[in-house]
C-alpha cells in the first residue's frame, strides 16, 4: 500500500493529482462508505454523501496540513456531511432529528438494502435512541473496530471521554433491547 | 408417550424449534468470540448494490471533471459595466428631478397630530418589549396608566378573591 505522505503529496501536485485520487478512493471508499451508512442507514442517502465526502476531499486536499493522518481527516468530513445531511432532512421535513431517526429506522424494514433479522432492527432502533456523540462513538467502537486513539482524532475527544461515552452506550442498547 | 399431554398448559412461540439450531450456533459462535453475556449482534444486516464500490471511481470522476468546466459567461464584464453605468446615470437623473420638486419640513414644522395619524396608519413597528426598554419605567407612576385610583383595601380583596391560599403568601416575613 502506497505510504500516506506519498500519497497526500501526489494528491497536491497537478500531474499526478488523478491518478492520485483513483488509488485514495479504492483505498478508502469501504471504509469510509460504512461508517457514512451507519449514521444515515440508507443506501442511496449515503451514496451522496459519500460522494460529497470526496469530492470535499479533493478540493481541500491543499488545505491539508498533515497534523492528523489523513484518514481521520476524511473520517471527519465524512462524519460532519453524514451530520449535517441528516439536520437538513430533518429540517427539509419539519421535524426533530430525532424524529427523523425513528422514520428512518422504520424504513429499514422494507429496505432492499436491508437484510437484518428482528434483533438487528432492534439494535438500530435502540442505536437511534442514543445522543449523536454515543451513538458516533458506539458504531466505530462496536461495528468498525476503531481504536479509541483513533477515534479521538476523529471526534476530537479524550480517550476516557469516548471509554465513558461507549460504556454508556452499551448499557443503554442492552437496556433498550430489554425492554423491547 | 403423548408428548403434547404433559404439556398442554404451556405455550412456545410459532417456528421456535426451527430456528433454534441456528441460535444455539450463534450463541456458541458469540461464547468462542468472548462476547459472552452480551445480547447485542455483531453485524448490522446493511447490505449494497452489487458493483457499487467498483463504479464509485467513474461517478466521482464525472462529477470532479463537471465542476472542472469553465462556464462562459453570456455577459462579459464590459457589457456588465456598461448596462451598470446607464442604469446608475437614469437613477441619478431621476431622482434628482424628484428631489428638487419635493418640499422640504423641519422637524418643528409636524404638528403632533402627523405623528398620531402617521402611527396610527403605519403602526409603530415595535413590539412591547421593545417599547418597555425606550420608555423611562423609574418615572412613571401607576397613576400614570391607570385612572382608577387603588387603595390598599382593594388590592387584599383582589388577592382574596384570587389566590388560594392568601395566607402563605408571607408578606411582611421573608424567608430566605
Amino acid at each position: 500500500m502506497i505510504a500516506e505522505e506519498t500519497l497526500v503529496s501526489e494528491l497536491k501536485q497537478l500531474e499526478t493529482q488523478a491518478k492520485a485520487f483513483e488509488v485514495l478512493v479504492d483505498t478508502y471508499k469501504e471504509r469510509l462508505y460504512w461508517h457514512i451508512r451507519r449514521i444515515v442507514l440508507n443506501h442511496d442517502d449515503t451514496d451522496d454523501v459519500l460522494q460529497n465526502t470526496f469530492i470535499k476531499v479533493y478540493k481541500n486536499i491543499g488545505n491539508f496540513k498533515g497534523d492528523s493522518k489523513l484518514f481521520s481527516w476524511m473520517y471527519r468530513i465524512a462524519t460532519n456531511e453524514s451530520l449535517s445531511f441528516l439536520k437538513k432532512k430533518s429540517h427539509k421535513l419539519g421535524i426533530s432529528t430525532l424524529e427523523m431517526q425513528e422514520r428512518m429506522v422504520g424504513n429499514l424494514k422494507a429496505d432492499v438494502y436491508f437484510e437484518g433479522d428482528e434483533i438487528q432492527l432492534k439494535l438500530q432502533n435502540a442505536i437511534a435512541t442514543l445522543p449523536e456523540k454515543q451513538k458516533l462513538v458506539f458504531n466505530m467502537k462496536y461495528f468498525e473496530e476503531m481504536k479509541y486513539e483513533e477515534i479521538s482524532e476523529v471526534l476530537s475527544t479524550s480517550v476516557g471521554g469516548l471509554k465513558a461515552s461507549y460504556h454508556l452506550a452499551v448499557k443503554k442498547i442492552e437496556a433498550h433491547i430489554k425492554e423491547h | 408417550m403423548n408428548k403434547d399431554k404433559d404439556n398442554k398448559n404451556f405455550h412456545i412461540p410459532d417456528d421456535y424449534f426451527e430456528g433454534f439450531t441456528d441460535r444455539l450456533l450463534d450463541k456458541i459462535s458469540m461464547l468462542d468470540s468472548g462476547q459472552e453475556g452480551s445480547a447485542l449482534p455483531k453485524s448490522d444486516g446493511f447490505k449494497v448494490p452489487n458493483g457499487y464500490f467498483e463504479n464509485l471511481n467513474d461517478k466521482l470522476n464525472v462529477r470532479i471533471s463537471k465542476k472542472n468546466v469553465k462556464v462562459v459567461s453570456l455577459w462579459s464584464n464590459k457589457t456588465f459595466y456598461m448596462v451598470a453605468a446607464s442604469v446608475a446615470a437614469i437613477l441619478v437623473f431621476v431622482l434628482g428631478v424628484q428631489l428638487t420638486k419635493a418640499e422640504q419640513f423641519t422637524f418643528e414644522e409636524l404638528a403632533e397630530n402627523d405623528f398620531e395619524t402617521y402611527f396610527e396608519s403605519h403602526g409603530l413597528g415595535l413590539s412591547t418589549y421593545e417599547i418597555a426598554e425606550v420608555i423611562p419605567v423609574d418615572d412613571l407612576e401607576i397613576t400614570d396608566i391607570l385612572d382608577i385610583h387603588l387603595n390598599n383595601e382593594i388590592i387584599i380583596d383582589y388577592l382574596d378573591d384570587n389566590i388560594d391560599s392568601y395566607e402563605e403568601l408571607n408578606l411582611t416575613d421573608y424567608e430566605y
